[in-house]
């Protein structure tokens, strides 16, 4: 087929088809629309996608923020479609809409989103789905082609094969006549490989935009532009909860380039409730560096006063001193934990701290924004495709169905960019100016603007019987969340008299989602209590946790996503790391071990932290063995990629998380106030093993490893040292 | 304004705009090269990291008037047409990118270093590598290094 001839063909399959399958030169989301109604099993859109040179783009829907679904999701879809992955694009798909009866966009079955290390899990079955459909379409236009029975034809690395008379022919050729299959072939008649035909699931994959990355190519918002785009940039309320109380622009709008000043006042009003949008005054003109300039050059005087009693110093004092005189909400309650107390052999009084986290997401938030009287395009990186369609509707005053959104790669999110304050900021400033806007947040922005990883204050009592069993549990935390998960938390569940309290003192400081959420620091407070539970009975740690751990029924977890814990697989986790880290050998002085494990959600980590101190408080960390049971592992090589992550996250949270508030004001603002793990500190080694236990089913990775690698480095630091950690950072700055 | 003159990727190159304006912009915004990111803005992330005549330079702290007669480099000029620079295909083989975000950065000053020392210590590659990844993505730019440092050695 001539090249001319072969784009007729597959223009005119456009035509014909408009579906799961279609070439590029339609807008994605129409294709995404329609491909929806067609795919009942599935509920992704569109999956593959051929331009005129017949090159084949595999769509994945899945937000991807460092965490690799794009790699993982295109590795599910290669594998089911049998297609070469070193021979396809792999691109985000567009936000997939579908509307409610208010005219929300909402999903189905299918979260576009990634949260709760929920992506994987939740991607693998829809995505087999839609792409064993794709599939059954192109082989059912293979056997009409040749008139040959399904049973004679075979797929192999993106073509149809008879294997009757050695014949093939490449998908891009059966576009047009695949996509008139869907009048006889129906999704639900469809079913995916079974998993021991899947031959790419379950090998290493290396991130499919390896290559764009390596050479600078344009893969996040901030990188692109649209044809007239102005740049803004936001002067924030630098105190929490604060506003503006007047402003003069006329410096700022006399300089090159200055478009226009708008004022932003905080959304909502009432300071009481979560803030979507902070105050501040907006600057637009032609360039992020004269915007940049000319918001400096604004002059504003700020309203600071709500928020002068949230002081780091203030705030560290006041739950410390709830401990002991705060009124608890009980949320867990089992046996008489004081007769339990008085019973017990060794018992521990042990009170923890630890301050605010900031995201420090990488890339600082930005979005383009094209509003228009009766439509809005959007480009962003964000978690939550239709959070973001909604949002940008609600802000404009649109409806949802008038709202593209065209999610971008992430520059990590870790929580952050599940909200979506940036973007209809940007979008508030496009429909102001009439003009498409590049709205870029400053790292000072992005630090003082923050939803921080709540603080917590914690008071555990606990005892062990004669025989080294935990017997009594009594978990106390006060924070400026209502923290329910440290307080629900194993070892709950696994001791005859436990009580879980929790209070929460408000504040003016905004809370959102951090990198596993609640478990991150509940992993802490819980395995280091444990471990100076063990020390005082006088058993080895490892043996302390194996005893907890073994020999336990099942129990249904109170914390969300409310599964079954077996904690057998904790024992498993715990014995391959000590095995692996060669637990207890002997180490020259200075030099520790220490353990820990932690279920996050679904899936759960273990790790043996090896360190050596250097100087009163400072440390190297020679070495971490890892253990991760997550389930069926896709991709090996992307799960160590979050372990490794994770570890690493988790111990320069440990050593350096801190956001300090001055009077309500946040002035850890940067990274030189800020302070975050480097190249350098970082450990020497990270050996992880991926634990197989037979399971069909994927779980989460993302979140998992952070927790427990928290309490095995403080843990290997007391080892070390003979100092315990009862307080983050480890590396405070003061107070 | 006097009209700047420098070298960019090999090519001559000239600026007659604002000479505050710090490199990083003046190459995302003016010239669409937007490998180079922006993370800080105060010289302490290392996500925006170019070579000004062969040596690191964070680019978010450079006006663009420091250039004159300069000769710049970004992560765009690198390779060798489609040969891939050493480092660029260690990244790739060691899977070393999780977000991506900071590793133009990150290859940009690794390469300024193997330049100047092509079998650098430890302690020289700790020196380095100050920037920041927020993905932790380290142990794995240290085999890549590694990597690279072995091949220049048994070449
Ligand atoms: S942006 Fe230049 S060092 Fe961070
Ligand atoms: S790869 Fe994501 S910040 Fe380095």
């Amino acid at each position: 087929m001539s090249a001319q001839s072969r784009r007729t063909f597959l223009r005119s399959g456009l035509k014909l088809s408009g579906l799961l399958i279609a070439v590029s030169s339609a807008p994605t989301r129409l294709l995404a629309e329609q491909a929806q109604e067609q795919i009942s099993a599935g509920q992704i859109g569109a999956v593959l996608r051929f331009d005129e040179q017949g090159l084949a783009t595999l769509l994945v829907p899945t937000p991807d923020m460092g965490q690799g679904m794009m790699t993982t999701s295109a590795q599910i879809l290669a594998d089911e479609l049998d297609l070469d992955l070193d021979r396809v694009q792999v691109q985000l798909n567009s936000a997939i809409e579908r509307y409610d009866a208010q005219g929300q966009a909402t999903s189905g079955e299918f979260v576009q989103g990634a949260g709760g290390s929920l992506s994987t899990m939740v991607s693998w079955p829809q995505l087999r789905r839609a792409a064993a459909y794709a599939r059954a379409l192109l082989v059912s236009a293979a056997a009409a082609h040749w008139n040959a029975p399904q049973s004679q034809l075979e797929t192999r690395a993106g073509r149809v094969h008879h294997r009757g008379n050695g014949a093939s022919i490449g998908y891009a050729e059966l576009v047009a006549a695949a996509s008139q299959e869907h009048s006889t072939l129906r999704p639900n008649n469809v079913e995916p490989k079974r998993l021991a035909q899947l031959t790419r699931v379950g090998r290493d994959q290396r991130n499919v935009h390896a290559r764009q990355i390596a050479t600078g190519q344009p893969l996040f918002a901030g990188d692109l532009s649209v044809p007239g785009m102005l740049h803004a940039v936001i002067r924030r309320c630098p105190h929490l909860n604060g506003s503006v109380q007047s402003f003069d622009a006329s410096a700022a709008e006399a300089m090159p380039g200055v478009v226009r000043v708008l004022p932003f006042p905080r959304v909502p009003e009432d300071r009481k409730q979560w803030r979507q949008r902070a105050a501040g005054i907006a600057v637009v003109a032609k360039s992020h560096w004269q915007a940049l300039k000319a918001a400096q050059a604004l002059s504003i005087d700020w309203d600071g006063s709500l928020a002068v009693e949230d002081d780091s110093v203030i705030l560290h004092t006041k739950c410390m001193k709830a401990l002991s005189d705060g009124e608890f909400q009980q949320l867990h309650q089992h046996g008489d934990v004081e007769a339990a107390l008085a019973a017990s052999a060794h018992q521990v009084d042990l009170s923890y701290y630890h301050p605010h986290w900031a995201h420090t997401c990488m890339e600082p938030h930005n979005a383009i924004a094209d509003v228009r009287a009766d439509s809005a395009e959007i480009w962003v990186g964000n978690q939550n495709a239709l959070g973001v369609v909604n949002a940008v509707a609600e802000a404009t005053g649109l409806r949802a169905n008038q709202v593209k959104v065209n999610i971008q790669r992430m520059g990590t999110g870790f929580g952050r960019k599940w909200p979506t304050d940036y973007v209809t900021e940007a979008a508030l400033i496009s429909q102001q100016v009439g003009a498409p806007v590049k709205l870029q947040w400053t790292r000072e922005d992005e630090i003082e603007q923050d939803y921080y990883n709540p603080l917590g204050a914690y008071r555990i009592r606990a005892g062990v019987d004669s025989d080294g069993n935990l017997s009594a549990w009594h978990f106390r935390v006060a924070s400026d969340a209502l923290l329910r998960t440290a307080a629900q938390d194993l070892p709950i569940g696994l001791v005859p008299a436990s009580l879980g309290e929790s209070l929460q003192i408000p504040n003016n400081i905004s809370r959102g989602a951090w990198r596993g959420p609640q478990h991150n620091v509940a992993g802490w407070v819980i395995q280091s209590t444990l471990d100076e539970l063990a020390e005082q009975a006088g058993i080895d740690s490892l043996q302390f946790l194996l005893r907890l751990y073994s020999g336990k029924a099942p129990l249904r977890s109170p914390n969300w996503p409310f599964v079954d814990i077996d904690t057998a697989r904790h024992v498993a986790l715990l014995e391959k790391v000590a095995a692996e880290a060669d637990w207890g050998k002997s180490l020259p002085a200075g030099r520790g071990q220490g353990i820990a494990v932690h279920q996050t959600f679904h899936s759960i980590a273990a790790h043996v932290v090896e360190v050596e101190m250097r100087g009163e408080r400072d440390f190297i960390v020679h070495r971490v063995t890892s253990a991760i049971d997550c389930g069926l592992v896709i991709n090996p090589l992307g799960v160590r990629a979050q372990v490794e992550g994770g570890v690493i996250d988790g111990i320069c949270a440990a050593k350096y998380g801190e956001v300090r508030f001055d009077k309500g004001v946040p002035v850890s603002n940067n990274f030189n106030s800020y302070r975050k793990l480097r190249y350098a500190e970082a450990p020497r080694r990270i050996d992880v093993h991926l634990m197989d236990h037979g399971d069909s089913e994927p779980r989460g990775t993302g979140e998992t490893a952070l927790p427990p690698v928290i309490p095995a480095l403080t843990n290997a630091i007391y080892a070390a040292s003979g100092k315990r950690v009862r307080r983050l950072p480890l590396l405070r700055a003061e107070g | 304004m006097p009209t700047i003159r420098y070298r960019l990727n090999g090519r001559p190159q000239q600026y007659d705009g604002d000479p505050t304006q710090p490199l990083l912009w003046h190459l995302r915004d003016d010239l669409g090269l937007i490998g180079s990111k922006f993370g800080c803005g105060i010289g302490a992330c290392g996500a925006c990291t170019v070579h000004l005549n062969g040596d690191a330079a964070r680019s978010c702290l450079l006006p663009v008037s420091a250039l004159a007669d300069a000769d710049v480099r970004t992560i765009e000029g690198l390779a060798q047409g489609d040969e891939l620079h050493p480092l660029q295909r260690a990244w790739i083989d060691h899977d070393v990118a999780q977000c991506g975000y900071c590793q133009a950065g990150q290859i940009m000053a690794a390469a300024a270093l193997l330049e100047k020392h092509p079998t650098p210590n430890e302690e020289q590659i700790n020196a380095a590598m100050s920037g920041i990844c927020r993905c932790g993505t380290y142990s794995r730019m240290r085999k890549a290094i590694a990597s690279v440092v072995a091949d220049g050695e048994s070449a």
